[in-house]
């Protein structure tokens, strides 16, 4: 994640915040500790559930990429405002 | 994971919180997939080849059944019945020759109407000329001609007697009326007021006169009432007026006319529920009005008088849902606040009714993807141009096509030539075959009424000295 955290340039949610984090299959997220709620699209869904193991953002790019069919570059810019995003709420 | 799973459909990683209140009744249940691929049994895909988008596409068949319904429902219970066609409400010609072809007469409000009327061959006599604003020379017409006209105001009235003394005429004329119901805003700046004796005061005026005759009596009480009880009311109050003025003075009412008004498939912003719950039908309404009609001129047939010629000046009701308008989205954007958002090539200036209605918007191929709460943007240069601040619908991508509806009534009229060409208007006739009914705009239209004074001819006069100045900085550079 300091990768990320570098490379993104924000407040970055660690692995540990990250697997606090009930996930539904639906991408019906509740986060314990603030009570909060939040809802995740499916491409939002697949790259939460690689950073909760543990995923370096170029795995999570790669893979988003490779189930969606676009190129690594879009899916690796929208990984990290996706991360980024993730650490305004977090 | 293997290769074959099928690929999953594009869009940027995306987590957005839940506010309180925000959830709507149907939790985030997907709702069912809406979209339509023909409007009005027309192929969108074929409509926009042939006529480009946007597209306001217009059904015959719709505008006739529409008529046709809401006529039977009030002869029905009534008997002879006029409906006049307001031509304000959408004014395109062939629209309106559509209505006239039904029987329907021309409802006017201003000289440019009455020209129009008159230019698509509609016979003087059935043209009825509302309107606070008849300047002189379009009133000398319209009584040469015979149209039915409604006096707005004592100046008019005025006038209008000037004008059938000038030609030695004795002219009919309707008042035009206005009182509370008790249900809707009183619309006290049209007409003549009843609780205040205004109304009186002008019949008694038309009595006076040698020159004028008063034949019938108007209101119209607002519009999209969802109330049919406010009719109701309406046509008690008008016929308590009509038989106080056969008792006192020497009238002989024949019309009574109670404008427009009912309420059209759309939603208002400001009404929670849905169309389907809160408009009432055509029958509900003209249950309401003729009830109060047969028994407010009871005392006419009592003493052997034939009943009043009912007229009804429904606009929206009748074209609302007669039109959609197909529009294509030219790019997305994530909102900061997490919502989507498209940019469509119509906006507000096409759309005037987005102020006040949530039109439904339907896609036009299945959807694929999450729906979502997504705000549509029209293309002007106005933060106020949104044509709906928050729909449900899938991920849309440029190129994509969504058509909004029910958009006949008022759209046509109240348009703005506003940054944007206006586009075609088509008509998809009884037969299936679809048609121009309004060309689309060009430069040559938007240029064709300006005219540029002799010194403002070009818009670099100087040119030779222009030359000089660029000339002698490219040397400078050059140094
Ligand atoms: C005098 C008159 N008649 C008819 C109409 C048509 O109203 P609607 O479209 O609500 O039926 C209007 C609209 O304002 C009107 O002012």
């Amino acid at each position: 994640m300091e990768e990320l955290m570098s490379r993104a340039g924000g407040k970055v949610p660690t692995r540990e915040r990250l697997s606090q984090l009930a996930v539904s299959e639906t991408g019906f997220i509740f986060d314990p500790q603030t009570g909060q709620s939040f809802s995740v699209n499916p491409t939002g869904l697949i790259v939460l559930d690689l950073l909760k193991r543990g995923s370096t953002l170029d795995v999570a790019s790669n893979s988003l990429a490779d189930r969606c069919g676009i190129p690594t570059e879009i899916a690796s810019s929208s990984v990290e405002a996706f991360i980024l995003q993730l650490g305004r709420y977090l | 994971m293997n290769n074959e799973t099928k690929k999953l459909v594009w869009e940027p990683p995306f987590i957005q919180p839940h506010r309180m209140g925000e959830i709507n009744k149907f939790g985030r249940a997907r709702l069912h997939d809406n979209s339509k691929s023909s409007v009005y049994g027309v192929s969108v895909i074929e409509l926009l080849r042939r006529f480009g988008s946007p597209l306001f596409v217009t059904s015959e068949k719709q505008i006739r059944t529409n008529l046709r319904n809401t006529k039977k429902a009030f002869e029905r219970r009534y008997g002879s019945v006029v409906h006049g066609w307001s031509y304000k409400t959408n004014y395109i010609s062939a629209v309106c020759n559509i209505m006239h072809q039904e029987g329907s007469w021309a409802e006017v409000v201003s000289a440019f109407e009455y020209e129009k009327a008159r230019a698509l061959g509609v016979p003087s006599n059935r043209i009825i000329f509302n309107g606070p604003n008849k300047p002189k020379f379009i009133i000398e017409r319209a009584v040469a001609e015979g149209a039915q006209i409604h006096v707005d105001h004592l100046d008019e009235l005025q006038l209008i007697e000037s004008v059938a003394r000038e030609q030695d005429k004795v002219v009919p004329v309707v008042l035009r009326l206005n009182f509370d119901t008790g249900y809707t805003e009183p619309w006290s700046r049209f007409g003549f007021n009843i609780e205040s004796g205004q109304a009186h005061q002008a019949a008694k005026m038309i009595a006076l006169s040698s020159h004028l005759n008063l034949t019938g009596l108007h209101s119209h009480i607002g519009t999209f009432i969802l109330e049919p009880r406010a009719y109701a009311e309406q046509v008690r109050i008008m016929c308590k007026f009509m038989r106080e003025l056969e008792s006192n003075e020497d009238f002989c009412i024949d019309t009574i006319d109670i404008g427009g008004g009912f309420a059209s498939q759309n939603a208002l912003q400001s009404v929670y529920l849905p169309p389907e719950q809160v408009v009432p039908s055509i029958n509900e309404y003209a249950d309401a009005i003729c009830t109060a009609l047969l028994e407010g001129t009871q005392y006419r047939r009592q003493i052997g008088r034939e009943l009043p010629r009912l007229i009804f000046e429904s606009g929206r009701a009748i074209i609302d849902d007669a039109q959609s308008l197909i529009t294509t989205v030219v790019g997305t954007k994530r909102l900061l606040d997490g919502r989507r958002a498209a940019i469509l090539d119509a906006g507000t200036n096409l759309l005037f009714t987005a102020y006040w209605y949530n039109h439904q918007v339907h896609t036009t191929k299945p959807s694929e993807g999450t729906i979502a709460d997504t705000v549509l943007y029209g293309p002007l240069c106005m933060n106020i141009d949104v044509m709906r601040h928050s729909v449900q619908l899938p991920p849309l991508s440029q190129g994509d096509n969504l058509v909004f509806s029910p958009v006949g009534a008022y759209n046509n009229t109240q348009w703005m030539q506003f940054i944007e060409y206006r586009p075609n208007v088509v008509l998809v006739h009884e037969s299936g075959e679809c048609s121009v009914i309004r060309m689309c705009e060009d430069l040559s239209v938007m240029m064709q009424q300006d005219r540029l004074p002799e010194h403002l001819s070009m818009p670099f006069p100087d040119t030779v000295a222009m030359n000089r100045v660029l000339n002698g900085s490219t040397i400078a550079r050059r140094s």
